[in-house]
């Protein structure tokens, strides 16, 4: 089979079906460790992929139930393994935030660690702040209406926006923007409205990635822009963006 | 019927409430912790959705029931592995049927049968009958959103997902570029996952 350089993302489907085969398996799991955003559409492809088990239901044999709890009564289970997110936190700390983090991280694993990913987590105060952060996203995340829309910067890079109609909300990370001088930060700006409005800062990127924005307030027919603008951002935009992306009506 | 477990005298014979989702991945954490009322209410839930997918993927009873019975029995093992933070404990469980029955088909045993499933694997039953009424309404808005995709669309997802082919078989099979394939893979998907969404 002739290898072609492609997006490797457009497997997310085939994936998502176990529609691959086990070298295009791994080459793509390679893939998702790399891109959570990735892993958050497969996630939801899987989600889909799984609800087309309804239609074919069939009871099983009815002798099977009893042949099964007989022989788990008698099998080991495995012991729970710590969470990959969690782990970097030790033991301890991870114990102690589990429950909250249940509730909170609804979103995926992905959430975790692009909100932790660049933060040394030495207090629980700015764990709490993060995982605060991470509900936001997550309810954006799992609204039952949330879109994926990525747009090109006008420079390098990209940006990645998850929103919602129904909670009037979305969630923007970004890629591999071109680094800035120093005192200078990048700007969001709601816009196609008499007059933008700022949505706050993106924050510093770690690995060229930036954490998720929640954007909350969005009407159909916004756009989003941002801008480079001079220390902890401006009133209105002072530049002309580097990236601008029409939100679905 | 199973003996219930001392202290838990009412559970046996009561309906699921109205949200079986949720539900099912508190039934797992219960599963996780060696509860085996919770395995057996989790085995009540979701086995006619695991039996049916793994033997409309496998065909064959015998092995689908032995499939079944390992896919569950991985589920009473490694239940302190499901995350509800990744994914709804029907979908992890589904996902771990799915790969399974996927696997032994590939395993070449079955590959005389492949013709067979080629013909069987367009679409899904309509003759098919689900113990619980949740099922059967779901059953119901995924085939509504079937319909709503593309034929490609559908094809490709239905050749892949009950017939268990890569997506480079299902191009061979359909006549298609396998780009094209995949992106239908894909495409499909979205519009399944958006349509079932709205439905909600």
């Amino acid at each position: 089979m002739r290898l072609r350089r492609e997006t490797p993302h457009t497997l997310a489907g085939a994936y998502a079906l176990d529609a691959l085969s086990e070298p295009d398996r791994r080459r793509f799991k390679v893939h998702l460790a790399e891109c959570d955003v990735c892993r958050l559409e497969a996630a939801s492809l899987r989600e889909a992929a799984a609800r087309l088990a309804a239609p074919v239901a069939e009871a099983p044999p009815a002798d099977l139930r009893e042949r099964l709890l007989a022989t788990a009564a008698t099998t080991r289970q495995q012991p729970p393994a710590i969470a990959d997110a969690a782990a970097g936190l030790g033991r301890r700390a991870s114990r102690l935030v589990a429950p909250r983090m249940a509730v909170a991280i609804a979103g995926g694993c992905m959430l975790v660690a692009l909100v932790l990913g660049g933060m040394f987590l030495s207090s629980q105060h700015r764990l709490s702040q993060a995982l605060t952060r991470s509900r936001e996203v997550a309810a954006v995340l799992n609204a039952p209406d949330a879109k994926i829309l990525t747009a090109q910067a006008f420079t390098t890079g990209s940006a990645t926006v998850v929103m919602s109609h129904r909670d009037r909300a979305l969630v923007l990370t970004t890629a591999m923007l071109p680094a800035l001088p120093a005192g200078h930060h990048y700007q969001v700006w709601l816009m196609g409205r008499d007059r933008p409005q700022s949505a706050g800062m993106l924050p510093d990127p770690h690995r060229g990635l930036t954490a998720p924005v929640v954007v909350t307030g969005v009407r159909p027919g916004d756009m989003v822009g941002v801008t480079v603008e001079p220390g902890n951002g401006t009133a209105a935009p002072t530049a002309t963006p580097v990236l601008m992306l029409v939100l679905p009506a | 019927m199973t003996e219930g477990q001392p202290g838990e005298p009412g559970q046996a014979g009561q309906r699921p409430p109205a949200r079986p989702g949720s539900d099912l991945a508190g039934l797992l954490a219960l599963v996780a912790r060696g509860d085996q009322n919770a395995f057996a209410a989790v085995y009540d839930r979701s086995a006619a959705q695991v039996f049916g997918l793994v033997r409309r993927v496998i065909r064959d009873p015998a092995q689908s029931e032995e499939v079944t019975q390992e896919v569950m029995l991985e589920v009473w093992r490694s239940a302190s592995r499901f995350d509800p933070h990744r994914g709804s404990a029907m979908a992890w469980l589904l996902t771990l049927a799915h790969r399974r029955a996927v696997d032994r088909i590939r395993s070449g045993q079955a590959a005389a049968e492949r013709e067979v499933r080629a013909a069987a694997a367009t679409g899904p039953g309509y003759d098919m009958v689900a113990e619980e009424v949740e099922t059967r309404l779901d059953a119901q808005r995924v085939r509504r959103c079937l319909e709503s995709l593309t034929d490609l669309q559908r094809e490709s997802l239905t050749l892949a997902f009950y017939g268990g082919y890569t997506y480079r078989e299902v191009a061979g099979l359909l006549g298609v570029a396998t780009g094209t394939v995949k992106t239908r893979m894909r495409d499909g998907l979205i519009r399944l996952r958006d349509c079932l969404g709205a439905g909600q």
